[in-house]
Order: C-alpha cells, then structure tokens, then sequence
C-alpha cells in the first residue's frame, strides 16, 4: 500500500489503477484479491477500541459488524480508520481499498468517492446484489463523513 | 435422555476428516463471506454460494430444476452423493443450501456440526487449493413443496392461530426503527410481525462454538418453555429465509417436527406487500393499527386477543 507521502495521485487515478488489478481476474482470483488488501488494512489503533462502544460509528445497513472512522491527519489530509469483523474478508478488503483510494488525499476530494467501483472491479457478479447493497452504504457513509469534515474546513 | 430426532444427520469435523476423499462424499461450503472459501476451505470442498448459485437470475425464486441439475454435475454431486453441508455463522448458509437440496429431493444431506469455526478450534488442515471433481450426471425431482411456504399459504397459517416462529433478533421482531431513519428497516418498507409469531431469535439454536445445541436444551425451549407442538404445522420466516433455514432444520432433523415449513420470501416479501397483517412490540400479537385506533376511540382499553 502506497504511503501517503509517496503517492500523489489523486482519489479517481488510484480507484482506476486498483480497478485495473481486478480487471481479467476470473471470480475466484478476484476475491483472493480482495483477501490481500484486507490483509493491508492497518489494525485498528488502540485507542479506538474505547471509541467504538460510545460513538456512533458504526454502518448500520451492513450485516457485517464495521466502524469507520473518516478522519484529518495532522497535515490535513484525509485518513480513513476503520474495524472489520475478521470473519469478513470481503468487506474488509472493501474498507480497505476506500482508504487506499483516500489516504492523505484532501477531505473534499475523498468525498467524491463515486459510486460505480463495485461495477467497475467486476464484484457485483461475484457477490451478489444483496452483498453488494452492504458495500455501497459503506461508501455512502465514507463519502458523508469526508464532506462534513470539508465543510468543518471551510 | 433425549438423542436429536435423526442423530446421523449432523457429522463431526472428525467424520469429514476422515471421509475427505471418500468418492461416495461431496463436502459444500455455503458462507455469508464468499471470500473466506479462498482463504481455506476444508480440503476437497467445493463451494455453493446462495447468492450466485443457487437464485433465479430473473424471478425472486431459487434456480430451476434444469439448473439445480447442471450445478449437481458440474459440482460432482451425483443422486447418491453423500453431501456435506458447512460454512461460517453456525451455518446458516450450510442449512439454507441444505434446504435447496431438500427442495429439489436429494436424498443424502448432512451438516458437519460446527461449522467453519469447529473446523478451526479443531486444528484441522485448511486448503487453497483449486477444487474440481469428475462431472456427473444429476436428476432433481419437482419442488417439495411439504417443506415451503409460499406468501398465501402464511396468510391462511396465521388466520387460523398456527406454529408461526420469527427468528430475527428482538429489535426486528418488535419493528423497532433502523437507527438511521431514512434507510428502511431491513430492506422492508414497514417493520414489526407477522400477528401470531412468537420471537425465537436464531442463535437460541446454537452453542458459541457454533454447534447446536443439545436435544435436551433444544426440547426444553421449545417443547416445554414456548408449548410447541411436534405434530402442529409450524412455519419459520426471519428476514430473506437463511436464519429460518437453520431453525427449519432444527425443528424438522433434531426435534422431529413432522410438519415444518421455512418462509423463504420472509420478512423481505411480508414487510412490503401491501394489506398484510403486521403488528409491532414484543408481544406475539402486538399492537396493530386497528387496535391503537379502537383504544383512541374507546373509554375503556380493548382486550387483546
């Protein structure tokens, strides 16, 4: 996983390159895939632990017990924390290909995040629509976090 | 001491370690998470996934005869196979896909008790690799209708009083809303009951290890604590019919219900069809419109049935 110093390509350069991993990949692959980027999710910081049981963080609409942290770093940029339940591979590696597409970018640009990147990785074939309806409200959630800390910027 | 209905049903990770490459035995992972069969699976399982594999690309219904027979051959499962059913979340998947081949009359379904998870605490070998078994032929019968309730048929079961079970958890159960209101609770446009249902959420079914509880236990929740009774017609429906499915297989295998359907359209079909009965609250039969507004319109309280 790119730091966040290293890259500098925006939101829609890096869905597009990670779309391009998935592309030609028959289903079985794809989900092997998106198993690697669950393994490079960073585990979530001590601190949060505490955080998860009095903030409202977690995303209701999917099955899948997940908490997400849609945040500054100190420089300005976005980070996006986040806890999966380990026995949810798939939507582990979801979470964590939005917090590659966004780390470090700016606030207002991860609140583009668009909503075709499950069509476009081929993964609505693979999972289904009732899976997939589970991912989508993880990205609504992303995209709703960032734009309110853009308008907090302002 | 009571033994389940048909004890042989369930098989231990012990049994399917030793029957790994017995050729009359096919081992099927059905899981919530369609990645954790890629993680590992158990060595020689093929996958059947509920989502993918086993509904009607048009229609709200499961795959036709025809389809259920080329996934058979194409998957190694012959009309005498062995087929072992097992996945993640105590197996509500393995039951639900155990269901499908109740449906379309496979003779030979077991579930290996404990699932995925019992597969792990016993230290047993999981595999990635590529599984692919000789193709066979396959001849499903017609739909067995004695174990599915269509929507009408509920309707009819309860107007007349009948065994009605609604696995969900006590918040669906009682149509409490979703905690962000503008998403519909559950997919359904109205949350709360079917009148008459009695809440028996479905982890009641199992031990933390995800094996199912005992005889003893399961009769005493069910036959001497909620009075159900084996010989009754009973119906099981929770949201989109995969926890009902584990109940179902509770009821009918380890229990020995005689009469037990699953409502596969589930809450998913009920909560959004217009006119059906629904009540709200943590009684069976709760409080419905009609009887608020009768309550309003009354000096007295109504009686609740």
């Amino acid at each position: 996983m790119p730091e966040e110093s290293r890259d500098s390509a925006g939101v829609r350069v890096r869905l597009d390159r990670m779309v391009e991993e998935f592309a030609d990949l028959d289903a079985r692959e794809k989900l092997e895939l998106l198993v690697d980027f669950a393994n490079g999710l960073p585990a979530l910081p001590a601190e949060y632990e505490a955080r998860k049981a009095v903030e409202d963080r977690r995303v209701h609409e999917c099955q899948t017990p997940v908490f997400l942290w849609p945040e500054t770093i100190p420089a300005g940029g976005a980070r996006l924390v986040a806890d999966v339940a380990p026995e949810a591979p798939t939507v582990k590696g979801f979470v964590a290909v939005l917090a590659e597409a966004v780390a470090g970018r700016p606030v207002g640009e991860a609140a583009t995040l668009p909503d075709d990147i499950l069509e476009r990785m081929g993964l609505v074939e693979v999972l289904g629509m009732m899976r997939t309806g589970g991912l989508r409200s993880i990205v609504a959630r992303v995209r709703r976090g960032f734009a309110e800390l853009a308008r907090s910027q302002v | 001491m009571p033994e389940y209905a048909q004890p042989d049903i369930l098989v231990s990770t012990e049994w399917v370690a030793e029957h790994l490459t017995d050729p009359r035995v096919r081992i099927v992972e059905s899981d919530e998470d369609r990645a954790l069969y890629v993680q590992g699976h158990v060595p020689g399982a093929v996958e059947i996934d509920w989502q993918t594999d086993l509904q009607d690309p048009l229609q709200r219904d499961y795959i036709d005869r025809a389809a259920f027979e080329r996934l058979c051959a194409e998957r190694g499962i012959a009309n005498d196979t062995t087929v072992v059913f097992y996945g993640d979340k105590s197996n509500w998947w393995a039951c639900y896909a155990f269901w499908v081949f109740k449906l379309y009359g496979h003779a030979d379904c077991r579930i290996m008790n404990g699932g995925r998870k019992r597969w792990g605490l016993d230290g047993r070998p999981w595999s990635t690799e590529r599984v692919a078994h000789p193709c066979t032929t396959y001849a499903a019968t017609e739909q067995d209708g004695s174990i599915r309730a269509l929507r009408d048929e509920v309707l009819r079961h309860q107007k007349a009083g009948r065994q009605l079970l609604d696995v969900r958890s006590p918040e669906e159960y009682r149509g409490e809303r979703m905690h962000m209101p503008d998403y519909p609770n559950e997919g359904a446009v109205r949350g709360g009951h079917v009148p008459g249902a009695v809440n028996v959420p479905w982890p009641m079914n199992c031990n933390d290890d995800g094996t199912f509880r005992s005889a003893k236990e399961l009769e005493k929740l069910y036959i001497r604590e909620l009075k159900m009774k084996r010989r009754s017609p009973t119906i099981a429906y929770c949201r989109i019919g995969e926890r009902s499915s584990l109940t179902w297989f509770v009821l009918r295998y380890l229990l020995g219900f005689g009469n037990v359907k699953n409502y596969d359209g589930s809450w998913l079909e009920w909560g959004n069809a217009v006119r059906m009965p629904i009540v709200r609250g943590p009684e069976p039969h709760g409080t419905s419109a009609a009887t608020r507004a009768a309550s309003d319109a009354c000096a007295t309280p109504p009686v609740h049935a």
